[in-house]
This record gives C-alpha cells, structure tokens and sequence, in this order.
C-alpha cells in the first residue's frame, strides 16, 4: 500500500471512485458478493436450529396444506370432467327403426331447452365401436363374423344442459309419436354425481383455504421471529457493518438468504411428504373403483411434476422471502 | 476540506448537542477536538459519516453537501472515511486478520487482493505476527491498532478517531498516537476527539475545543488543551 494509492486526488467527488484510480475496492463483483451472502445466510440458518428447524416445520405444514389443496382441486375437476363427458340418456332403438324415424326423434330432441346436445350412433359406427372396444378379444370377432350380419342397433346419445333434466328428456321420450321404434331407454343421474362432488370439494375448498390462511399467518410470524431473533443476536456484527461501509445488500442479504433456506427446506421436505401420499390415495381409489382410479391421480403429479414444484417451491420462497423482508425493513433500517 | 456551517443538533427532549459550530478543516490536518463529556465532540464526528444528521446548517466534505447522500450512498462515504473508537468495535469471535479482512469481504473486495491488503495494512500498524489471535488474547494497544488497521483498509482521505485512548494506559495511548500521526505524516487529514490534556500538549497541533455544544475556541498549530 503506497501513498499516492491510498490518496485519490482531492478535486474528485468525494464518494465516487475515481475512474484512474488503481484501487477497485468499490467495484462490488456481484459473484463475490453472492457467494459470501449464501455463506452467511446458510451460517445464520445453523446458528439457532432449533428455531430453523421450527420455522421450516410450520412453513412444511402450511405447503401441506397447500398442496393438499392442489391435489384436491385436480381431483375434483378431473371427476367432474369424468362425468361432465358421460352420456346423460342413451335410447337404443330396435334393429328395423329407419333412419329417418331415428333422426326425426334427433331433430326433436334437439328442440327442448333442456337438451345440450344429442348423438346418433349408426348401427355401422355402433359395430366399429364394437370391434375396437373388443379387438383383443378373437373369440367375440369370430363370433361376429360368424353372424354373418350386424346385430347391434341404432342409438341416440343424449347430454342434458348444465342443470340436467334428464327426466323431462326421458318423459319427452316416452311419450314420442315414434316411441314404438325405441328399443329401451337408459339413463344416468350424472349430475346429481357432479353436483354432490362439487358441494364435497367446495367444503373441502373452504376449510383448505381458511386452514392454509391461518397457517400462513403463523408461518409467516413464527419465520419473522426468527430472523428478528437472528438480527438482534447479530447486532455488534451489523454495527461494525455498517461502520465499514457495508452495503445494504451486503447487511440484509445474508437474513433474506436465510428465508429463502426456509423456504426451499420446508418445499423439499413437502415434496417428500407429498409424492408418497398422493400414491396411497391413488391406490386407495384403485380399490374403491376403478373407474375414478382411471383418473390415476399419481400418473398425473408425476408426469407433471415440474408445476407441482413450481407451485410448492414458488410457495414456499414467496412465504420466506416475503417475512425476512418484513423483518429486515422493521429492525435492521436498510 | 471538511466544512461545518453553522450546524446546530437539537434532539428530541430539547437538548442541543451542537449550537451552531461553524469549522473549516483542510485536507492533511491534524485536529484535536476537545472538550469535557457531552460537550459535542462525538455528535460533530458522527455527522462525517451521516451517522447523525444536523437540525440545522450544513456538513460539506470536499464541495460535497452530505444533505444530497442519498441513503444507499452512505456505505460508500463510510469506505471514505475510517473510524476509530474508545470500545475498539472489533468481533470476538475473528481473528485480528479476519477482522481487518471482514471490512472488506462486506464491500465485495476479491479474496485474493483481500489477503493482500489485510497482510500490508496489519505491518503498517505493527501487528504482523499477530494477525492468527483472537481480540482477547491482545493487549488494548493491540486492539486498538488493530481497530487503525481496519480503519485503514479502505485507503481513506480522513480518519476519524473518537476518544481512541479512552481506554488505554499512557504507554498504549502514545503508540496509538504516534501510529496517527504516522498516518497523518503521509497526507490523511486526522480528526482526534479527546479530553486527555497530556495527550492534545504532546500533540501541539490545532486544537478545537467545545463546550455545552458550542466552538469556543480554536487554536491553530502549536495549541494546547485549555479548559
């Protein structure tokens, strides 16, 4: 360290480095500066661990929540959207009904209000459906061919609107001038289904939502004390910081470092927790029925697994971050 | 050129700290400021580097109205201007190297010209072979140098030491003294807030002194502390 080093030329700004100046003290290399705040920010982190561990823990048990959430509206659309795609009323009609009489019965259908939208399935399409269905199945082909002719029957497929008066469509039905060409009439309550899993899951939403609410407010307090307790445990430290001209960044970052460690733990500890659970449901609804396993809630999570960790690690490092910066506005004044 | 125009700080319950200080200091000068407890002296130092902020009146360093720093300028005007103090302010848990270095890991300074700089700044104030200890294992003379040390790191134009002695025998206090003036001796302006008279007499430099807040007098080269 010579003289004219430590002594830049007194006409220069006082707080600007001059640009000769072979001293770069100032010049902050924000690779430098990350690093070392990543190291005391994981330092801060380990310092008190019970009260690390603490705060993970309750943010872990808020994105538990919050993913339950998620899975739990997944489930609830992904059923309703089972039986939104399922046909309300099917009328088969007898092997010798015209054409034109089913596709009379069609036009009128079509005409009730309560009617979203009506299907006709040929006796042709009716049997390629049928031998696509059973294509593995040689004895039933055999048998077909066996037949010689095409045994199935014409169908109309009926949806019914949103609120699903399937019993109006099917009276209508019933009392249709060619009633004598239909064979039989079929019909599923679908919607008193949907209605039911709506009702459930929006309870479920409800109390998912108030729980997630109220644990995010204990998260964010219980991570707030923590980093409060840290920055006063550390007090002398920034003193002395600030008294040699540490940045702001420098003196804050390595507390803001800290929240987003909480986060990122409590986000992979919940993954953890998250994965294996959502497999033991899925299996449980296997063995309940097997038309709501078709779903396969575990085959979606992983096959989209990159928004489930976006969602989950986006929760968490917002709730992180978001308290140590409450805490670092209101007791370390940068 | 540091320059206190007409600085008045009155705090919250009234009381006045500074009364109207008007002071000129030139680069490269050797002020002593004295005066009893409470006189001012520190609350004067302390808006060098925006630590305190006057009521009324302005602090100018080099043409620069410290009013116009913006709060996140202030950590660069702090790399300007080193400090010293009665309670040395070093960390226990580091070394005297990693206490010297800690100055400037926090401004973002590269390792290895950290380890340059720590190493040529510890011989400056003589405490080479001390640079593994810890601050308890020195004696306060060391502590305080070593607290120069860190005060020197940044290459700073002015020093600013508030009651540096406060807490060290005869022998420590004119070691600290005579490593100021070394540090003055190569163009640092040096500001000496002190209310030991032995020490201002051996000095015999410009001595301001202060009373109840207000500049009451101010003698140039060769001054002594008259209270």
């Amino acid at each position: 360290m010579n003289e004219h080093k430590r002594h830049p030329k007194s006409d220069d700004n006082f707080i600007a480095e001059p640009v000769d100046s072979p001293h770069a003290h100032q010049a902050e290399t924000t690779g430098v500066a990350f690093s070392r705040i990543l190291k005391s920010g994981w330092i801060s982190f380990k310092r008190n661990p019970v009260l690390s561990i603490g705060a993970t823990g309750v943010m872990t048990l808020t994105l538990l929540v919050f993913s339950g959430l998620l899975m739990l509206n997944f489930f609830t659309a992904q059923t309703v959207n089972y039986f939104n795609d399922k046909v309300d009323i099917t009328a088969y009609f007898k092997l010798d009904a015209k054409e034109d009489q089913i596709l009379k019965i069609q036009n009128d259908l079509q005409k009730l209000p309560t009617v979203k939208e009506v299907g006709y399935v040929s006796p042709d399409q009716a049997l390629a459906e049928f031998k696509e269905k059973h294509k593995n199945n040689q004895v039933i082909l055999d048998s077909l061919e066996e037949l010689g002719k095409n045994p199935l029957a014409a169908s109309l497929n009926v949806r019914a609107t949103e609120r699903g008066e399937f019993k109006e469509i099917a009276d209508f039905l019933e009392g249709h001038d060619l009633r004598a060409v239909i064979d039989k009439i079929n019909y599923q309550e679908n919607q008193v289904y949907i209605n039911r899993i709506q009702a459930i899951s929006r309870g479920l939403s409800w109390w998912g939502l108030l729980t997630s609410l109220f644990l995010i407010i204990v998260a964010v307090l219980v991570m707030f004390n923590t980093i409060r307790f840290a920055i006063y445990n550390q007090a002398r430290e920034i003193e002395i910081m600030r008294l040699v001209g540490a940045s702001n960044w420098h003196i804050g970052g390595p507390f803001m470092m800290a929240g987003v460690l909480y986060g990122l733990f409590a986000s992979a500890v919940t993954l953890i927790i998250f994965y294996p659970l959502v497999y033991f449901i899925t299996r449980k609804l296997v063995s309940l029925d097997a038309d709501i396993a078709a779903l396969n809630l575990f085959g979606y999570f992983v096959s989209h697994w990159y928004l489930v960790l976006l969602a989950i690690l986006g929760a968490g490092l917002v709730l992180g971050i978001g308290s140590s910066l409450i805490a670092i506005r209101r007791h370390l004044k940068v | 050129m540091i320059t206190f125009k007409k600085v008045t700080k009155k705090y919250k319950d009234d009381f006045t700290a500074l009364d109207d200080v008007s002071l000129e200091i030139k680069d490269g000068e050797f002020v002593s400021l004295v005066g009893a407890a409470g006189a001012g002296k520190s609350t004067l130092i302390k808006m060098l580097i925006k630590e305190e902020v006057p009521s009324s009146g302005q602090v100018i360093i080099d043409g620069m109205d410290l009013a116009d720093v913006a709060n996140r300028e202030i950590p660069f005007l702090r790399r300007k201007i080193g400090t010293i103090f009665q309670d040395f302010k070093l960390l226990d848990s580091k070394t005297a190297f990693e206490n010297v270095a800690f100055a400037l890991e926090v401004s973002g300074v590269h390792e290895e010209e950290i380890k340059e700089d720590t190493t040529q700044v510890l011989a400056i104030v003589g405490l080479s072979d001390k640079h593994r200890n810890f601050p308890k294992e020195m004696s306060g003379g060391e502590k305080q140098r070593l607290a120069i040390a860190r005060a020197l790191i940044h290459r700073p134009k002015i020093i600013l030491a508030d009651e540096p002695t406060g807490n060290l025998d005869m022998v420590n206090s004119y070691e600290v003294i005579k490593l100021l003036w070394k540090i003055n001796e190569i163009g640092t302006t040096v500001i000496l807030a002190t209310h030991n008279r032995e020490i201002v007499n051996t000095i015999g430099r410009r001595v301001v002194t202060l009373e109840q807040g207000k500049l009451v007098r101010d003698q140039a080269e060769g001054g002594k502390y008259i209270i």
